[in-house]
């Protein structure tokens, strides 16, 4: 089922300048996909637009079926969870606890108490219940913005730079939860690395939509690359290395298991070649005594 | 009497805005309490190694209007009471009318009416009326506290508050030099706001919607402006004669209990010079003002004359 | 001088927890808020010394009662002393010697008593209480807003100050240093900005959780038979005080 969809999608600010333009999507139900590109692309722009806090737009916007209107937002945001490129705008009650209950409250939402433990248990921040946002690290900061936004229970999450700012292991945290989670995401970030962790299909989008296709096709494309000046994975750039070097590499790996899927094909190969070089070397001694 | 004052003024200021507040203006109000509470903590200097600091009602009523300013003050001034043990708590209702109606009353009105008279629109006659509007506000939140205090020294015998002698011209002349800072301060940070982002101002700016006739004037900037400055004498007025007629009889009561040898010269110096300093103040911008909104409507009218017989 | 409040109000914050554990701070808000005002109303009409010497122990025994620690009131009061004694010194001048005591001893009961309430009671709950007392959700919400964003904008500044000091501003020296006032209206004009900036994302964070113009605490405690005692011994002493006032002076 389509979940999102966008058509000839543009949005200009008040001063003039455009921020996207003729911005054509879809998000299937259990889809993840990132909305990658540079600084000032549009990405967060996108993510509000689709929450109903940019009008008016060109184009047009339905979530779930239901067309974006000024009358239908309040009802679309419903279905929706944004998280905030800072998660201090988004925590605003004293306690996480507080906060965490604070959307389903409002909401008028059943089992509160659940929908809270449920929320601070899928991020792993149950023994932080009472604490105060404030004086969290910035990586449990973003925990507890999305245990709040799970207590709500939205179709779509929208995903905000979930991965900037933190440290590399709480980034790391994060992604692994991100891709455990079992949601339809939209996530925009300039993290290709992490988005390429946890996500099936990418848009990249520089005002327009630059390309779209799996993150090993964005990556392969040095052009695309190049424009929006994308910086290739640690990994897929270990293994061009490897691929120069004499160790041809079939699949550009994008993330850890692919990567790990490649390494043991490379092995086995090198192996294999090992062997039967070995073989017929061992065969020529033979001949020469 | 203050607090009374106080109270009954925000009660009107909240069931006014309850109607009328923009949703997305809550969290706005919230955080630029939270600005301009912070922006308290900057200091600038005067002279001969002391400092000052911003008060920055004006400038809140500047940005969000004379309304949100009333109540976001009033937010500055009770978290600063309560969570960081001010001494203001104890005249809490005084210092509240004073920096949170008062204050920000006056510097939108001072600055909406002067705009009014330097011509809308022009930058550097809009620092200006920043400028004079923030000097106001300091200098006329200063004449109701010194007021007050002198008023409540007289009332209660000497138990409360400080004797006019001393609070007229210290507070007076004191909350002059530092109107000065306040107004540099706030012309500089309109000028910033405005120039990095000016959407900041639009919903200040934005004037009310066209009504027909009288309601048209009546709905006008500059008449609101006027309002509210005459407002800001109507809550002085009281103070002045309480000040000048029983509050004498206060003051005369409590020099002769404590035995102050002097006490006619003490007496006799003060009221002469603030019964006619005050007098005259009060009569004077009262004048002022009532000339001003008088020429102003009339201006109003004329060009709308004007406009008509042009879109003819 | 609010530099000294922010920092006290820091270490409150720290305090916040503390609070929570002893058995004031578990007391219901509005009990409260209800007894401790009463106090000091009551505190602030007396004028008889011996009953405001009276007030004064009173709340020197509510605070030791309390179980605060005593350091943090000693410091929050000293942060409030000048202004006590710069209206006691006044009244002293003109009134003489005894009134400007009871002045002192007066302003002192009323800001201990408060003191008392702000340090022993978690900020928010305080608000949660007055809104549960019925003063306006627009004040109430704005005031836990206001309070939730101010230590992060503090820190904001804190930081733009070490910025200015680092390219080395030392604060100007009078009110015709041009140079200085430029600087400082450009922080204070940045800081709006950016505070405006986190208005709107702030808006939007409520608007997706479904809020509309009131904000009210989740847990909500109960009055139970020991905040209601507090409360009543509370007014039960400023009645009498106020008694012994008036029966002094018919």
């Amino acid at each position: 089922m389509r979940v999102l969809e966008t058509t000839k999608l543009s949005f200009a600010y008040d001063d003039g300048t455009t921020a996207l333009r003729d911005l054509t999507m879809t998000l299937d139900d259990g889809e993840k996909v990132a909305i990658l590109g540079p600084n000032g692309a549009g990405k967060s722009t996108l993510l509000h637009l689709l929450s109903g806090f940019r009008m008016p737009f060109d184009g047009t916007v339905a979530v779930c079926g239901r067309k974006l209107e000024q009358q239908s937002a309040d009802d679309i945001r419903r279905d929706l969870g944004l998280l905030f490129q800072d998660p201090d705008d988004q925590l605003f009650m004293p306690t996480v606890e507080e906060d965490v209950a604070f959307g389903p409250r409002t909401l008028k939402l059943d089992d509160i108490e659940g929908r809270v433990l449920r929320g601070l248990r899928s991020t792993g921040i149950e023994h932080l219940a009472k604490r105060r946002p404030h004086r969290l690290s910035h990586g449990m900061k973003k925990r507890a913005a999305i245990a709040g936004i799970l207590a709500m229970d939205p179709r779509v999450l929208l995903l905000d730079e979930p991965t900037s700012g933190l440290d590399p292991k709480s980034r790391s945290e994060l992604v692994r939860l991100l891709k455990s989670m079992d949601r339809t995401m939209l996530i925009a970030t300039h993290d290709l690395e992490a988005a390429a962790e946890i996500v099936d299909r990418a848009i990249v989008l520089n005002v327009g939509v630059v390309k779209e296709g799996t993150i090993r096709d964005i990556v392969t494309d040095s052009k695309v690359m190049e424009e929006v000046g994308l910086e290739l994975p640690a990994i897929s750039r270990l293994f061009k290395e490897l691929d120069s070097m004499g160790y041809p590499v079939e699949a550009l790996p994008v993330s850890m298991d692919q990567a790990v899927a490649e390494l043991t094909k490379v092995i086995d190969r090198v192996g294999r070649q090992a062997r039967s070089r070995g073989v017929t070397k061992t065969a020529g001694q033979k001949k020469k005594t | 009497m203050g607090i009374a004052e106080f109270v009954i003024v925000l009660g009107a200021v909240l069931l006014l805005t309850r109607k009328s507040l923009n949703e997305k203006d809550l969290p706005r109000v919230a955080i630029l309490s939270a600005g301009i509470f912070v922006a308290q903590m900057v200091n600038f200097p005067i002279g001969g190694g002391t400092t000052g600091h911003l008060i920055g009602a004006a400038l809140f009523a500047i940005l969000v209007g004379p309304m949100l300013a009333m109540i976001g003050m009033t937010v500055v001034l009770i978290i600063q009471a309560l969570m960081f043990g001010d001494g203001g708590i104890t005249a809490f209702g005084l210092n509240a009318l004073n920096m949170a109606i008062i204050a920000p009353l006056a510097g939108w009105g001072v600055y909406s009416l002067m705009d009014e008279i330097l011509g809308k629109g022009l930058k550097s006659a809009r620092i200006i009326s920043v400028g004079i509007a923030a000097w106001a506000s300091v200098f006329l939140a200063a004449c109701a506290a010194a007021a007050e205090l002198a008023v409540s020294y007289a009332i209660s015998g000497g138990d409360f508050g400080i004797a006019a002698t001393v609070s007229i011209p210290a507070m007076l002349g004191y909350h002059a030099v530092i109107g000065v800072g306040e107004a540099i301060i706030t012309c500089g940070v309109v000028a910033y706001v405005w120039h990095v982002s000016p959407e900041f101002f639009i919903r200040a700016m934005r004037s009310s919607e066209p009504a027909p006739g009288w309601m048209h004037v009546a709905r006008s900037i500059p008449v609101k402006a006027a309002f509210a400055i005459l407002f800001v004498f109507a809550l002085l007025v009281p103070l002045y004669f309480l000040y000048s007629s029983e509050g004498a009889d206060g003051l005369e009561r409590t020099i002769s209990e404590a035995g102050v040898e002097e006490g006619e010269q003490v007496l006799a110096a003060p009221f002469s010079y603030g019964e006619t300093y005050f007098g005259m103040f009060f009569a004077g911008l009262l004048g002022f003002v009532a000339v001003a909104m008088l020429a102003l409507s009339v201006l109003r009218i004329f060009r709308r004359e004007q406009t008509k017989s042009r879109g003819r | 001088m609010i530099v000294l409040h922010v920092r006290t109000g820091q270490a409150a914050g720290h305090l916040d927890e503390h609070a929570r554990s002893v058995w004031f701070g578990k007391l219901d808000a509005r009990a409260k808020i209800l007894g401790i005002f009463a106090f000091v109303i009551a505190a602030a009409l007396l004028t008889d010394p011996v009953l405001v010497m009276c007030a004064l122990a009173c709340a020197l025994v509510t605070a030791l009662l309390s179980r605060l620690p005593p350091r943090h009131l000693a410091k929050a009061y000293l942060a409030a002393l000048p202004f006590l004694a710069f209206a006691s010194f006044s009244v002293f001048l003109f009134a003489g010697f005894e009134r400007g005591i009871s002045m002192l001893a007066r302003t002192s009961a009323c800001v201990i008593a408060l003191l008392v309430l702000a340090t022993g009671t978690d900020t928010f709950e305080l608000f949660s209480g007055l809104r549960r007392l019925r003063v306006p959700g627009i004040l109430t919400t704005l005031l836990m807003l206001t309070h939730r964003y101010l230590l992060l904008l503090s820190e904001e500044l804190d930081r733009m100050r070490t910025a200015r000091r680092a390219r080395g501003f030392s604060g100007g020296r009078s009110l015709l240093d041009v140079q200085a006032f430029r600087v400082l209206s450009n922080t204070a004009g940045m800081l709006l900005v950016r505070s405006s900036g986190r208005a709107d994302r702030i808006f939007e964070a409520l608007k997706m959780r479904g809020f509309s113009k009131d904000m009210r605490p989740w847990r909500e405690t109960r009055i139970a038979a020991l905040d209601a005692a507090f409360m009543l011994a509370l007014v039960a002493i400023a009645a009498s005080l106020l008694l012994l006032q008036m029966e002094v002076f018919p």
